[in-house]
């Protein structure tokens, strides 16, 4: 990858801001008009990203790529040389995220078209997550990093508490108060490292380099894995995850679960393990500890939940376990395992999503019991929730086994036990799941569910463009793993294969 | 031809799914003919394979690798830290299986053509069986360990999609989720035991493995831990108590799918995986153990269950997963040419066995023993040649079945004299409940009248692979005789040729086969004694101990016992946290934590109250604490 495809992370940044703006300067009844700039732009996102993820090289010896620097504020009160920058480049990681985050925007974007209630500004807010997620992958400036990070937390409020269904008040504001109460600590964890390193400047790639003692690494590593973890839906702090995605509209529920809660786990990486890895370390049983609770945790209550947006929810916070147990191995092959998982469950969740909002929208009915036979009426929606089922319960060749597999491996290496658990957890995984679909899909067609149509080709389209995802990664991960674990190995100092 | 081709082998029935899986609707009689013919290629590569085969014996090159020519890298981190190649491996073991899985295919396939015609879903039926023999072939040609648990899942995948096959059904629904979920608890630990043993070998190929370990490379407790994890994954897989449960529920599927996966190929599996693992079990004799007295103990129990079951598929399920523990017991003594010998003509009689139960439901549309009675007379063909099958499944000199078992047992006469007693009293039951099979079916007088009116042979297309069937059940035995494996170009017989590190010579021993076979007469006897005619005596077995029929017939109530867990421990459990998170971590954890500043807001609101001598009196009173601290610190 060239510096000159830092213009590119550049334009992906800057392309849904425009896009919002645009948005902004159309009448609202230019439907038309409407879906142009969305379809087109959600499209040009699509294949950047497609772009930078192919262009990136994991063969080089550099692991940040497409570097691009601009000094914005240096040499003035607390600011040394290059103190604040606008400063983009990815590594591996950031390449695996940055296709996420364009495989499922364009998916979303397809999907919300169908959104009657204030079309234009339910877009305008969703565009502006989108940039603020793109911001936060690419950025190399920490205080750009917090930025982006903000500007795609803050519009989830007014998208859930405006466009979302049954207690949308109650979960846009949990949502939003445990966020920003999160955001405190990442803060303070921030100014530590400023601190800290005493090089007068937030440049990432600077702050890799300096010296942390650590006595301060042990105490802010955990400050920002809270932080962070809590937009990850880290347990026990997840629990506004089952809450809000059951009451967001159905693109929000995909770009959160399938982007945003990414954007957490990202961040304890970027902030968290390639800053501040003797903490990493030292805090690593701690995050294993809290990733194998979470995971079987999330799948226990997944069991019992009627509401099929809850059970999705709660299956998230499991899966999301894994990523942190994952991270906390602190070997190359667990933490691997985390960046897979957060792609696969990425683009899993985001068709659960997508799929559970298909049917909700007509029959504005969730609750598991109430339904049987589905798949008589809804046959290609019942074959896309089969596969998304089957992804997230971890079947071979598709995307989710690759991921789990890593991440057993990597536990078994530290932990046999916690290992062990993790597998075990798969299990619960198929059983709830199972129960699901023997429930909903099959047995005798439930006639009150008549008016109920199958997919439309918006949504067909869309649910494709995520199967094919899934099916790519599980057959050939290679391409992931390769970008994913070099960069780990090479960024992260003293971190074991 | 050449080792190379195996790849081919896995590429045919694959690039058939995947044209089916997205296209049947629009083929026309919904591509069937694709898959009868991709099935023969599949066959007659599989045939040349094996022919193939036999020049590496005369070359004397012993374990010839197919690998290189079609390995590719799948994962490979840290330069071969953690490495997944796919790969071909062709030995004998594998030979066999490739035989099986390949014959017994295109039968189903030209079966089902006429079996499952005007089915709703045709061509999505064929798609299935398609992936299914796709991820067969992968699973027995599987290099690695981590390559075979890929496949071992997509069998299962396919298994689970067949058995639900008819998911309007509510039972074929249930069905399929419980084969899913039990088989699942088997992976676990399979996937387990595969990573354990990475994890001191560093490798996931099997040759490596088994190099690591018989130069001593494990801890021999570790070692033992990690097969029986192992072990688990086929113990799921093969149905062998204590996760036999599903089989039995598996009989909901289309009936050629009952022959196919849970007969003769996927059901055989487990037998399989430990066969590949035999001398990394040798290593760990405590392991072999459990493999077989798990074998014992679900050969004796499964025949029990048999006994009573009135649905002929069900009869069948149950000594399927007897047979199979006949096998784990050969296995368990180390004896994987026998075990594999055993699986070969099990195999070839028990699909027979279920594509007769297949050709009288499709005649009568009815399954229950207790509805059926004299259709030899309308079902000429499928009578005589599910009485070949009876006759090998019960063990009686010269049919298939005969060679096997007689092979099992005299490896128990030597090796383990308990499991020798407890296999020959399986042996007289598994008599006993196949003779009851067949003249309930077969002979006595019709009970109901309507199905049997209607009854008559089906086409060419089902009696086809009756009669080809029929014909290994009688000869697929003689296999084991040196002349005849010699004749086919192999160094020997099967017992000479599978498994080479501990060849043995068939001998045929006529005092020993004498007693088996009048073993299998004498269960034959019984069987007639209390099933001929209106079979009164049965009837009258069953009143002279109800408990015990109840007791077989609820099998043993072990299905009661999962389902109570499941639903008292696994769904409390899952009550027990869903209210903890309710109420503990929302409830007082969130919403209390916005409730208690809410609350703190109220109360302190009142200290603002708008009244200057309040804040006066605030005043004077803080300047005097001040006052007062200032003059102490002086």
């Amino acid at each position: 990858m060239s510096t000159s495809d830092g213009y590119i992370l550049l334009i992906l940044t800057g392309l849904p801001f425009v896009a919002a703006l645009l948005l902004m300067l159309t009448p609202s009844r230019e439907r038309t008009a409407i879906i142009a700039i969305t379809g087109l732009s959600s499209f040009v996102m699509f294949a950047l990203s497609v772009y930078v993820f192919q262009r990136y090289d994991w063969r080089s010896t550099e692991q940040f790529q497409g570097v691009l620097a601009w000094d914005w504020l240096q040499n003035v009160g607390f600011l040394g040389e290059h103190g604040i920058q606008i400063k983009v480049g990815i590594d591996g990681i950031a390449a695996s995220m940055v296709l996420l985050t364009g495989i499922i925007v364009m998916a979303g974007t397809w999907v919300s078209w169908k959104v009657r209630q204030r079309t234009k500004d339910f877009f305008i807010l969703l565009y502006i997550v989108v940039g603020g997620v793109y911001g936060t992958f690419v950025s190399l400036d920490l205080f750009f990093f917090f930025l982006m990070y903000e500007t795609a937390v803050l519009p989830m409020y007014m998208l859930i508490a405006i466009w979302g269904s049954t207690r949308k008040e109650y979960g846009a504001m949990k949502l939003m108060m445990m966020l920003v109460a999160a955001s405190i600590l990442i803060f303070t964890g921030i100014f530590a490292i400023f601190t800290e390193a005493n090089i007068g400047s937030f440049d990432l790639t600077r702050l890799y380099t300096a010296h942390y003692s650590r006595e301060m690494q042990i105490i802010f590593f955990p400050m920002i894995a809270l932080g962070c973890g809590t937009l990850g839906g880290m347990f026990p702090f997840h629990s506004w995850s089952p809450d809000g995605h059951a009451s967001a509209p159905t693109a929000v529920s995909m770009v959160h679960a399938g982007v945003l809660m990414k954007v957490g786990a990202f961040a304890i990486i970027r902030l968290g393990i390639q800053i501040l890895p003797e903490g990493a370390q030292f805090w690593g049983p701690a995050l294993i500890t809290v990733g194998i609770t979470a995971a079987l945790y999330g799948a226990i209550s997944a069991l019992r939940q009627t509401d099929l947006k809850l059970m999705s929810g709660f299956s998230s916070v499991s899966h999301m376990g894994y990523v942190f147990m994952g991270l906390g191995t602190m070997n190359v092959i667990g933490m691997t395992g985390s960046v897979l998982q957060m792609f696969a469950h990425g683009v899993m969740t985001a068709l659960f999503f997508l799929l559970i909002g298909a049917m909700y929208d007509q029959s504005h009915n969730r609750d598991i019991p109430n339904f049987s036979g589905l798949a008589h009426r809804m046959p290609m929606w019942a074959i896309f929730f089969v596969i998304g089922s089957l992804a997230s319960l971890g079947l071979p060749g598709l995307s989710g086994f690759v991921a789990e597999l890593h991440i057993f491996v990597g536990a078994f290496r530290a932990y046999p036990i916690v290992g062990g658990l993790a597998v075990l957890t798969a299990a619960i995984t198929a059983t709830y799941l199972l129960r699901m679909m023997s429930q909903m899909f099959f047995g005798e067609f439930n006639t009150r569910w008549d008016m109920l149509r199958d997919v439309t080709w918006a949504e067909r389209a869309g649910a494709t463009v995520l199967v094919l995802s899934i099916l790519a990664m599980g057959l050939w991960p290679s391409p992931w793993v390769e970008r994913i674990s070099t960069t780990l190995a090479q960024t992260i100092p003293g971190v074991s294969l | 031809m050449s080792m190379a081709m195996a790849g081919i082998l896995i590429a045919i029935p694959a690039s058939i799914f995947v044209l089916l899986a997205l296209t049947w609707k629009m083929l026309p009689r919904g591509g069937d003919f694709l898959v009868v013919l991709g099935f023969l290629a599949v066959w007659l590569l599989g045939l040349g394979i094996a022919a193939d085969f036999t020049k590496y014996f005369h070359e004397g090159v012993f374990a010839p690798n197919g690998a290189n020519a079609f390995a590719f890298d799948w994962i490979n981190i840290g330069d071969g830290l953690f490495h997944i190649q796919f790969s071909t491996w062709v030995d004998s073991i594998t030979v066999v299986m490739i035989v099986v899985v390949t014959t017994v295919a295109l039968m189903v396939a030209i079966y089902s053509t006429g079996y499952m015609r005007g089915e709703e879903r045709y061509g999505w039926y064929f798609a299935a069986l398609s992936l299914f023999v796709t991820a067969m072939l992968t699973l027995v040609l599987s290099g690695n360990l981590l390559q075979l648990y890929f496949a071992w899942e997509g069998v299962g995948l396919a298994s689970f999609l067949l058995i639900g096959f008819y998911w309007e059904r509510q039972s074929a629904a249930e069905a399929a989720k419980k084969a899913f979920i039990t088989t699942r608890v088997g992976d676990v630990g399979l996937l387990i035991g595969i990573v354990l043993l990475w994890r001191e070998a560093g490798t996931f190929d099997i040759q490596q493995i088994i190099e690591f370990a018989e130069h001593g490379g494990f801890n021999s407790t570790y070692l033992t831990v990690s097969m029986l994890f192992l072990f688990l994954g086929a113990v799921g897989k093969s149905a062998q108590f204590p996760l036999h449960v599903w089989l039995p529920d598996a009989m909901e599927g289309p009936t050629p799918v009952s022959a196919l996966i849970h007969a003769a190929t996927m059901v055989v599996a487990g037998v399989y995986l430990v066969a590949r693992m035999m001398p990394v079990f040798d290593v760990v004799p405590a392991a072999r153990e459990v493999v077989l007295y798990t074998g014992l103990i679900t050969a004796v129990m499964a025949a029990t269950m048999g006994l009573v079951s009135n649905d002929i598929k069900r009869v069948l399920a149950f000594s399927t997963v007897s047979q199979l523990g006949f096998m784990f017991v050969a296995l368990g003594m180390g004896a994987v040419g026998v075990a594999m010998f055993h699986l070969l003509t099990h195999a070839f009689f028990k699909a027979l066995l279920f594509l007769g139960s297949g050709s009288v439901i499709h005649a009568t549309h009815e399954q229950t023993v207790e509805h059926l009675g004299g259709l030899r007379k309308k079902l000429p063909i499928t009578t005589w040649t599910f009485c070949i099958g009876s006759l090998a499944l019960a063990g009686v000199i010269p049919f298939a079945g005969f060679w096997s078992k007689d092979e099992i047992l005299h490896t128990a006469m030597h090796d383990a004299p308990f499991a020798y007693v407890v296999l020959a009293a399986t042996a007289i039951l598994t008599a006993i409940y196949t003779t009851r099979v067949v003249l309930l079916t077969f002979w006595g007088e019709p009970k109901d009248h309507h199905a049997y009116e209607h009854a008559h042979e089906s086409g060419w297309t089902m009696a086809g692979p009756l009669v080809f069937l029929s014909i290994l059940a009688v000869f697929s035995g003689f296999v084991v005789f040196h002349s005849v494996g010699a004749a086919l170009g192999f160094p020997g017989g099967i017992l000479e040729t599978v498994y080479t590190e501990e060849p043995e010579l068939f001998h045929f021993d006529p005092v020993f086969a004498a007693t088996a076979v009048g073993m299998s007469l004498a269960g034959i006897g019984i069987g007639f004694a209390y099933w001929w005619g209106d079979a009164q005596r049965a009837v009258r077995a069953r009143a002279w101990a109800p408990e015990l029929h109840a007791l077989l017939v609820n099998r043993y109530y072990i299905d009661d016992l999962y389902q109570g867990i499941i639903d008292r421990v696994v769904l409390g459990l899952g009550g027990i946290v869903a209210a903890f998170e309710r109420h503990v971590v929302n409830e007082s954890g969130v919403d209390g934590g916005s409730q208690l500043i809410g609350w703190f807001g109220m109360r302190l609101k009142f200290l603002q109250t708008g009244r200057i001598p309040n804040y006066a009196l605030a005043m004077a009173v803080g300047v005097v604490v001040l006052a007062v601290m200032a003059f102490r610190s002086a």
